[in-house]
């Protein structure tokens, strides 16, 4: 029993990290409609461009932070206009098989670009320990934690306190109301998908710092965001992260206290329960099905 | 109707008289995935086609009748011809559980809900090491003890009879199915699910049929797919397998049973030939997969019905364009 703080503190640290690789997700998926079956690939490519900005151009950690959100902010915007612009309002199947074409394209572009070996993004901080009582956490790890926390809120107050946020959220209730009043949806989607990928690609170099990044990821996470997105109900912003804390907390103490092999099953036997009784995500207040 | 009829027909005749021509084993060894795939496409295509619910856990049943038919064959010594109905019976049972669980779901949950089964089967596979000998996988699953000592050949012929046995099997089946009353009211409720309920028609009794049904064709195709290659491991639930199958069926047209078909020979070929290409293979392929849902929507046969279609308009009283299904689906 002594090892409970620990072990909900390491739940809680990687919680927050899926919390943060979910909420692209839930941006898309919540808001847009699109199942995007590509999303752990641009986690992927936004650890990979992170190693590379960080290794090979010498920078830093945050300009490269900076550069990798630039380069896949437009990136995101350009898929939203050339691809899913053509499928959007054709139910979600086009969307699927879209997406997951473009991840099979993608993870095997990046294999051939960069191999399989993991690549190791080199971080602000060094890895020395932090201990609190009986609870031991690396530096990095709590650096980590703090930079998902800003960057989850910076997504927030885009969303709720500018002017391309009231845009956005006009559009995802009535797209024709919206137009008429002039919001230009087709920048609006472009411009939630931008962010979307923006935000797993930051995802995917911040914990290719802790972790390492690699190529064939991007399933798997893909599938973690999914099951927090269905935890914390879609579109939902509380949700994501209340959904991402709780999978991180249930995993490390049946990862601690039952069996380390069976972790990966938790998600799923979660989001088959959630959606057998609350279809609508744990948190979210909505009554409306898709 | 006649139409579709004559092309299944045909195809499976063409099909049938193949291997008096073929000697080749590596031609003959595409040839048997073509007609694998192909029952797994059709199956998948109940769902998909004239569900109109977008399953991504159908490699549950086929894995779940591979295990089934490798266990009862390696620990029990059952032989094949016992083993391939069995795997098909398990998978359908696991079939009636999920579908019971899922299908009151619709759309995005649906998808992701069923992706979580596989999935869940792939990790007790993996893990459950007592019983599927985990990811070392079940190995050298015994054939039958003639072919031991007949020549590659003639167990690649055996095996080819089997799959064209179980697609002739699967496309009867599918055939039935679809053109009987419980498959209209199906293809109602995927045109509008309120409008099929308003005619007294309960949603959940018939795409629990069509699920249950393309769950046993597919683990029937798992138990076969478990003695071909006599060998099965986890990697079956894997997402991979389902990639293929979905983009058979879509490149085929959805909703129509000669779609699958082509989809299976189109892209078990185009696997085979980009082969050549090696590396570079993986990206072609998904550019093709963006390709296809960008141009070419309702798939191959749809396109072709929509040509007919617009043939029958010009020259009127064509009675056939009228009774091929339409792919589209109603606005949500």
């Amino acid at each position: 029993m002594e090892l409970l703080p620990q072990y909900l503190a390491n739940g809680l640290v990687t919680g927050s990290f899926y919390a943060l690789s979910a909420l692209g997700l839930t941006l898309i998926l919540g808001l847009m409609r699109v199942v995007n079956f590509a999303h752990g690939e641009l986690y992927m490519l936004g650890g990979v461009m992170g190693w590379w900005a960080t290794t090979r151009l010498g920078l830093d950690f945050f300009t490269g932070l900076l550069l990798v959100a630039v380069v896949m902010g437009a990136f995101g915007w350009l898929i939203d206009r050339l691809l899913i612009e053509r499928i959007r309002d054709q139910g979600e199947e086009p969307g699927i098989l879209l997406t997951i074409g473009l991840s099979i394209f993608l993870a095997n572009t990046a294999l051939l670009a960069v191999g399989t070996a993991p690549l190791k993004v080199e971080a602000p901080l060094s890895a020395g320990p932090l201990i609190f009582g009986p609870v031991v956490l690396t530096k990095l790890r709590v650096f980590a934690v703090v930079v998902c926390a800003a960057l989850i809120l910076a997504a927030w107050l885009v969303i709720h306190k500018t002017r391309l946020g009231r845009a956005m959220r006009s559009t995802f209730q009535d797209p024709m109301a919206a137009q008429l009043v002039g919001v230009r949806t087709a920048n609006v989607y472009a411009a939630t998908f931008a962010m979307g990928t923006v935000i797993a690609s930051m995802a995917g170099m911040l914990l290719g710092s802790i972790y390492t990044a690699q190529v064939s990821i991007g399933g798997l996470v893909s599938m973690k965001a999914f099951v927090v997105v269905i935890l914390g109900g879609m579109g939902s912003f509380a949700g994501a992260i209340a959904g991402g804390l709780l999978l991180g907390i249930v995993e490390a103490l049946w990862g601690g206290y039952v069996a380390t092999g069976w972790v990966d099953i938790i998600g799923f036997a979660l989001v088959i329960l959630t959606l057998l009784f609350r279809p609508y995500g744990l948190f979210s207040k909505r009554a409306e099905r898709a | 109707m006649t139409f579709e009829r004559r092309i299944l027909l045909a195809l499976m005749a063409l099909a049938a008289v193949l291997p008096l021509f073929v000697r080749d084993q590596y031609v003959l060894h595409i040839a048997i995935m073509v007609l694998f795939f192909a029952v797994l496409a059709s199956s998948l295509n109940l769902v998909v086609g004239y569900v109109g619910e977008f399953s991504l856990g159908h490699t549950a049943f086929l894995g779940t009748g591979a295990y089934t038919a490798a266990i009862l064959a390696t620990q029990h010594g059952w032989p094949l011809w016992a083993t391939i109905p069995m795997a098909g019976l398990l998978a359908a049972l696991v079939g009636v559980v999920i579908g019971a669980l899922t299908l009151r779901l619709q759309g995005p949950f649906f998808v992701i809900v069923t992706l979580s089964f596989a999935e869940v089967l792939r990790l007790i596979a993996d893990n459950w090491i007592g019983l599927t000998n985990g990811p070392m996988g079940i190995a050298g699953v015994p054939q039958p003890e003639w072919l031991a000592q007949a020549s590659n050949l003639a167990a690649k012929q055996f095996y080819y009879g089997i799959a064209w046995v179980l697609l002739a099997l699967t496309l009867y089946l599918s055939y039935r199915f679809v053109y009987s009353n419980a498959g209209r009211a199906a293809v109602a409720v995927r045109e509008n699910r309120y409008v099929a309920q308003s005619i007294g028609i309960r949603p959940l009794n018939y795409t629990m049929l069509a699920l249950v049904l393309g769950a046993l064709l597919s683990g029937m195709a798992g138990g076969f797919y478990a003695h071909y290659i006599s060998f099965v491991g986890p990697e079956v639930f894997r997402f991979a397998f389902m990639v293929s199958m979905i983009i058979m069926v879509l490149i085929g047209g959805k909703g129509t049973l000669v779609g699958p078909l082509i989809g299976a020979l189109l892209v078990t070929f185009l696997e085979e030939y980009l082969r050549e290409a090696k590396e570079l293979r993986l990206s072609i392929f998904g550019l093709a997969v963006i390709a296809i849902v960008l141009f070419l929507p309702r798939g191959l046969m749809g396109f072709i019905t929509q040509r007919r279609e617009a043939r029958g308009e010009a020259l009127p009283a064509t009675g056939n364009a009228s009774a091929a299904p339409t792919t589209q689906r109603s606005p949500a």
